[in-house]
């Protein structure tokens, strides 16, 4: 019995290589990725401290979830993720599309200096986090020296004053994602026809108009690929965050993430961690299925 | 398209692209020029851009200490173990997605597809408790495991997009000639997809030569990476920027040079994600 079924089972994969193929890396990840998924959902349902000598795990049923949406944190820094997340990406947008019109053209200036654009987004975020860090110092910061020559004082930084150190924390990530955006608008502007641009141009549109009329429209579905794509990599913002500020000063910078790993590996109390950070993987999923769900759509 | 720009239109384009320019620039030669700078001038107000004092002094005070070399070693052990692994299950996995008739096959790309989205410390804190209980907390294994999740679901989909481009004639040709499946992948398909191959590899490169959060959490005194090593001579009792900056010129070489020579296969990769569904 148990050899027949071997021996179908060896048959099956013998006429199917594609599932061979695709099988070690689909094993690797259920039990690398998906078992540890399951089992941050059984730890969630603990109290469950690292710091406790006895290591007890008292079952709480999901009292860390309820502990969750009482905790003031939670909401700040659910409030300032958004606002990281939307002042980011925005900026990103728009500056993405200034900068891919800007150094479209296929001259040699254009592409030598394409290729200097990529590099802020290679670069190890943690290493961008101490030079803007750095640079943002308030004693012997470059950026903080300027703005005073400017008549504008910084106090303690921008990193250290309640109002700027949000909006400083997003100008890092505009500096190093909206290359990223560039790119994404190059492919798009070098897939549109050429024809209405020609029959505008016929028409006597101006550059302006047919930007306006033409390009946009027919850039929607790179607009709709380059916000998601950002969207998401934006939720997950970590290094920066523990470069610069460490989610200060009095936490307007403390982001889901960041506050997450403040709970579980400084806090170590690992079953209320393990909640947050499984109510953090729900809203990512689901804005992960809409994504997918748009992409999907657009096959081109 | 075809009207002719007005002379302040130039300009105006012209005085942009050199905003930009210096915007996205300036904190990159801030970093390396910082490295070649005595202590004393590293803090000097106003800065000096262009004519300071260059030195190697703290190239050398930082290539004397035998950390430098342990970070850089562990560094590249955790990149290499990283980019072969994600490349040794991916190609294959992304090669099987784009040809399978098979529905499960085929949809599975969402399913990596929504693998990369996860947020690293939802996986991280999970993770952390298995790799304690197993004993493989600070080690290199630990940490490419991780890595591995996210950087194969990279690769899957990259291949995937690049696979479909490739011409089946050969590879069907290949099968009439009563090649089996498996050879006309290894002996057709990857020689004709090298650039694809070659464009993932630098991705993973990337990925985790520059990973931090990841080695924060699962290292050890003894598998510390570049990133975690900066971070230690920046929190030292004595902040040296001339020193920080050597370290980071380290972690960054990888990234200047797949900018700036290996660029085609970059932007490739960059796109192949995001412009095919």
């Amino acid at each position: 019995m148990n050899q027949t079924l071997g021996k179908s089972l060896y048959k099956k994969f013998q006429n199917n290589t594609y599932l061979v193929l695709l099988l070690p890396l689909l094993l690797f990840v259920v039990l690398i990725a998906i078992y540890p998924l399951f089992f941050s959902f059984r730890i969630s349902l603990f109290d469950y401290r690292l710091t406790d000598p006895n290591q007890t795990q008292t079952f709480v049923g999901i009292e860390n979830y309820i502990r969750a949406f009482k905790d003031p944190i939670i909401f700040i820094s659910l409030k300032n993720t958004l606002i990281f997340v939307a002042g980011t990406v925005s900026a990103e947008l728009v500056m993405g599309l200034g900068l891919a019109l800007l150094f479209a053209p296929e001259t040699r200036i254009a592409r030598f200096v394409r290729s200097f654009l990529l590099i802020p987004m290679a670069l190890p975020p943690l290493v961008v986090g101490l030079v803007w860090k750095s640079l943002y110092n308030a004693d012997f910061g470059v950026i903080p020296f300027y703005l005073k020559e400017l008549g504008i004082n910084v106090g303690r930084g921008p990193l250290g004053e309640l109002n700027f150190a949000m909006p400083a924390v997003i100008l890092i990530d505009i500096w190093q994602w909206t290359p990223l955006l560039m790119i994404i608008f190059l492919a798009g502007l070098k897939g549109l026809p050429k024809e209405p641009y020609e029959a505008a141009y016929v028409d006597g549109a101006s550059r302006w108009q047919s930007f306006l009329y033409i390009t946009l429209p027919l850039l929607k579905p790179t607009f709709l690929i380059a916000f998601l794509t950002r969207t998401i990599q934006s939720f997950k913002v970590f290094d920066i965050i523990y470069a610069t500020t460490a989610g200060g000063p009095g936490n307007v910078t403390t982001v889901l993430n960041f506050h997450i790993y403040t709970v579980g590996m400084t806090f170590f109390d690992m079953g209320y961690a393990a909640a947050l950070a499984n109510i953090l993987l729900f809203v990512v999923t689901i804005i992960s299925i809409i994504y997918i769900g748009v992409m999907s759509r657009q096959q081109y | 398209m075809n009207q002719k720009k007005a002379l302040w239109e130039k300009i105006i384009l012209a005085v942009l692209s050199i905003v930009a320019i210096i915007f996205f620039m300036m904190p990159i030669y801030w970093l390396i020029t910082t490295a070649f700078k005595f202590g004393r001038d590293a803090f000097l107000l106003p800065p000096q851009w262009l004519f300071f004092e260059a030195t190697l002094k703290n190239f050398q005070s930082v290539l004397a200490s035998d950390k430098t070399f342990l970070y850089i070693k562990n560094s590249l052990i955790i990149t290499t173990g990283t980019t072969i692994l994600s490349l040794v299950l991916g190609v294959p996995a992304g090669y099987a997605i784009a040809r399978a008739k098979n529905r499960f096959v085929g949809n599975s790309s969402y399913f990596f597809l929504l693998l990369q989205m996860i947020p690293p410390t939802a996986m991280l804190i999970p993770f952390y408790l298995i790799m304690r209980d197993l004993h493989l907390l600070g080690t290199y294994t630990s940490v490419i495991l991780l890595d591995t999740v996210f950087d194969a679901s990279f690769v899957v989909w990259m291949m995937r997009s690049y696979f479909v481009d490739v011409p089946q004639e050969i590879e069907e040709a290949a099968l009439v000639d009563g090649a089996s499946q498996l050879s006309a992948f290894f002996k057709v398909a990857i020689p004709l997809s090298i650039p694809g191959i070659i464009a993932s590899a630098l991705y993973t490169v990337i990925y985790s030569w520059n990973d931090f959060l990841f080695a924060l959490m699962l290292t050890s005194p003894k598998t510390k990476t570049i990133p975690l090593g900066i971070l230690a001579s920046f929190s030292a009792v004595e902040i040296s920027w001339g020193k920080m900056a050597v370290m980071s010129i380290f972690a960054i070489i990888p990234a200047v040079l797949i900018s700036l020579f290996l660029n085609r296969y970059f932007v490739q990769g960059l796109t192949a994600g995001a412009s095919k569904g």
